[in-house]
């Protein structure tokens, strides 16, 4: 299957779209344009409605619906925000985006605030990307000094200011409303809800929270139509997303695919050029990590949100970590374990004390001096975590070593009898 | 760094967020900027520039993996350790750098001042495994272990930046 640069990454255009003048040669900001002089608000956003086009962050929840929610006769202003603060393990589309194509997302950032009649937007980036954030500052004072940002942009009666702002280093800062209070200048953690973003968001006005590539979409669906766009994918998935692939295939990278249109063999072997000579494929976490692991056995699952929910994980981010049979399922459920241990933002105990044991457990498991009960252990922390938390980063701690512990049993076995010292060697291969 | 120094980064940008205290996160990576790490003095001056108590100040200072509350070296190196990173190797190119610079495999600051090493959370470059950052530089990979002594050549050879951005 071909991938379709049509809607994110626009690898075949010749120039440099994160300069202004070819973002709008190759027919950028036309969906601006078109939406200022001939659509009002609510047109902008039945046609978000319309396209179906589900958050790319991870959560997959419709953006028409998320910006429904927001009331109409508030006497506070409204706001945009722009999760930018990619940090979910094994995804790096919005990065790619931001960088080769930044002019995009201030335009969606422009269109979903004149939907919802909001006249400042914020992007939350991740203070990692540093170099990303630069190449924003200059795309924000080209597009004020172009016209497409300010008071009466474009000619017209609309103004629209966009704020860059830097966080600091938390995973959990991509939490949209651990987001939100970093924005705020408090700890990042996550808010109780509801109040939904929408109600009470950013300083407790009315809030429209999207993650950099569901808002690169917008452009595209207002300039083309939100049935132009409904047309690609299928019914419940439409639209094309970027896979982010990453681990043991030999062309790691981005790649935008129709949604539906592939399978995961197809994308790992065709797209990504398969795994090394003797080697195969062992696992995959689709989604990014925080969602269950897949096997052999679902290596033809169709990328689409359905057909990963049917296969008993989620599209998340589409931040594909791909494992051959070289690698050792428990040193990478215990890597992840660590990971959410770290991030774990500590507000809730069953995630705070529960991660950590986790952990504790899964490493004595890989150390050698593991026990055979451990792994019941391990179910019975689990089982404490789930639902007793208030954001999703527990759940997503859970997901993958659940899975991992359920479809790889006589992996843990193994290393609960002979532990699994051995350290991945470094691996060049590929581009 | 003083409050003065602090309130002149962070006033042109104070009219763009309607309550003051969004401007914590910019007083507090500016401030970190003059020595590469906040000590007491810095708190007491991102919260007078702010206008937060110290004690408030520190609690957001502590929350952020890329706020330093204790001395760094002069550069800052983060090597990725998340899972696509250590299926390419990554335990072995932190273990390369730690060991060539006389640290503690999981990190740590060199005693000439030059270095910190330091395990960082996925950095977002996953398709160029293994990876790390200098300071807030691109994020360089996939890294071999003839890259990682030929950057700390080249590092050790470089001027200390004026501003040690984090």
């Amino acid at each position: 299957m071909p991938q379709r640069h049509i809607v994110y990454l626009h690898r075949e255009h010749p120039g440099d779209m994160a300069q202004l003048p070819e973002y709008v040669k190759a027919g950028g900001y036309n969906g601006l344009m078109k939406a200022l002089a001939d659509m009002e608000p609510d047109d902008v956003l039945y046609q978000l409605h319309r396209s179906g086009v589900r958050g790319r962050g991870g959560a997959g929840f419709p953006m028409g619906r998320k910006a429904s929610f927001l009331p109409k006769d508030s006497p506070r202003p409204a706001y945009v925000v722009c999760n930018a603060d990619e940090s979910e393990p094994g995804t790096f589309k919005d990065r790619e985006i931001m960088e080769f194509n930044p002019f995009q997302l201030l335009e969606g950032i422009v269109l979903a605030g004149y939907a919802i009649g909001s006249n400042h937007g914020y992007i939350y980036i991740r203070g990692e990307y540093e170099h990303q954030a630069r190449v924003l500052d200059r795309a924000i004072a080209q597009a004020y000094e172009g016209g497409y940002l300010g008071s009466g942009l474009l000619r017209s009666r609309f103004d629209f200011d966009i704020t860059l702002y830097r966080g600091a280093g938390a995973y959990i800062c991509g939490e949209e409303t651990g987001l939100l209070d970093s924005l705020e200048g408090k700890r990042g953690q996550p808010r109780l809800k509801p109040p939904f973003p929408a109600v009470a968001g950013l300083y407790a006005s009315p809030t429209l929270i999207n993650n950099v590539e569901t808002l690169t979409t917008v452009p595209v669906i207002v300039a083309k139509g939100a049935d132009w766009y409904a047309t690609l994918g299928t019914e419940k998935s439409t639209g094309t997303k970027v896979f982010s692939v990453s681990g043991h295939v030999m062309k790691p990278g981005n790649y935008e695919i129709v949604m539906g249109d592939t399978s995961l063999r197809e994308l790992l072997y065709d797209i990504c050029g398969g795994f090394r000579p003797g080697h195969d494929f062992k696992a995959c976490w689709i989604g990014g990590s925080s969602v269950p692991v897949l096997t052999a056995e679902h290596v033809d699952t169709r990328l689409d949100y359905e057909s990963c929910e049917t296969a008993g994980t989620y599209l998340g981010s589409a931040g594909c970590i791909v494992m051959d049979d070289s690698g050792c399922i428990v040193r990478s459920s215990l890597r992840l374990a660590h990971f959410y241990r770290h991030e774990s933002c500590g507000k809730c105990t069953p995630c705070r004390e529960g991660t950590m044991w986790m952990e504790k457990v899964l490493q004595r498991i890989v150390d050698g001096e593991g026990r055979m009960e451990d792994l019941e252990l391990l179910e019975s922390i689990m089982g404490r975590i789930s639902g007793r938390v208030l954001c999703a980063l527990a759940d997503g701690a859970v997901a993958p070593i659940e899975s991992a512990l359920r479809l790889f049993r006589d992996d843990f076995v193994h290393a609960v009898e002979h532990g699994s010292p051995a350290r991945e060697p470094m691996a060049p291969m590929g581009a | 760094m003083t409050a003065d120094e602090i309130r002149g980064h962070i006033d042109p940008i104070r009219d763009q967020f309607a309550e003051g205290r969004s401007l914590i996160l910019p007083a507090l990576k500016f401030a970190q900027t003059e020595k590469g790490y906040l000590d007491g003095a810095d708190l007491e001056a991102v919260g007078e520039a702010v206008g937060l108590t110290t004690a408030y100040v520190e609690s957001v200072a502590t929350f952020y993996d890329r706020l330093y509350l204790q001395p760094t070296g002069r550069r800052v190196i983060s090597v990725c350790i998340n899972l696509s990173c250590m299926l390419r190797g990554c335990d072995e190119l932190l273990s390369h750098l730690t060991g060539r610079l006389g640290l503690p495999s999981d990190g740590g600051s060199t005693d000439d001042g030059a270095f910190t090493v330091q395990q960082a959370q996925c950095l977002g470059y996953c398709d160029r495994a293994p990876c790390l950052q200098v300071d807030v530089g691109e994020t360089q990979g996939p890294m071999s272990l003839d890259d990682a002594d030929a950057l700390i050549e080249a590092l050790r050879a470089a001027p200390t930046p004026d501003r040690l951005w984090r």
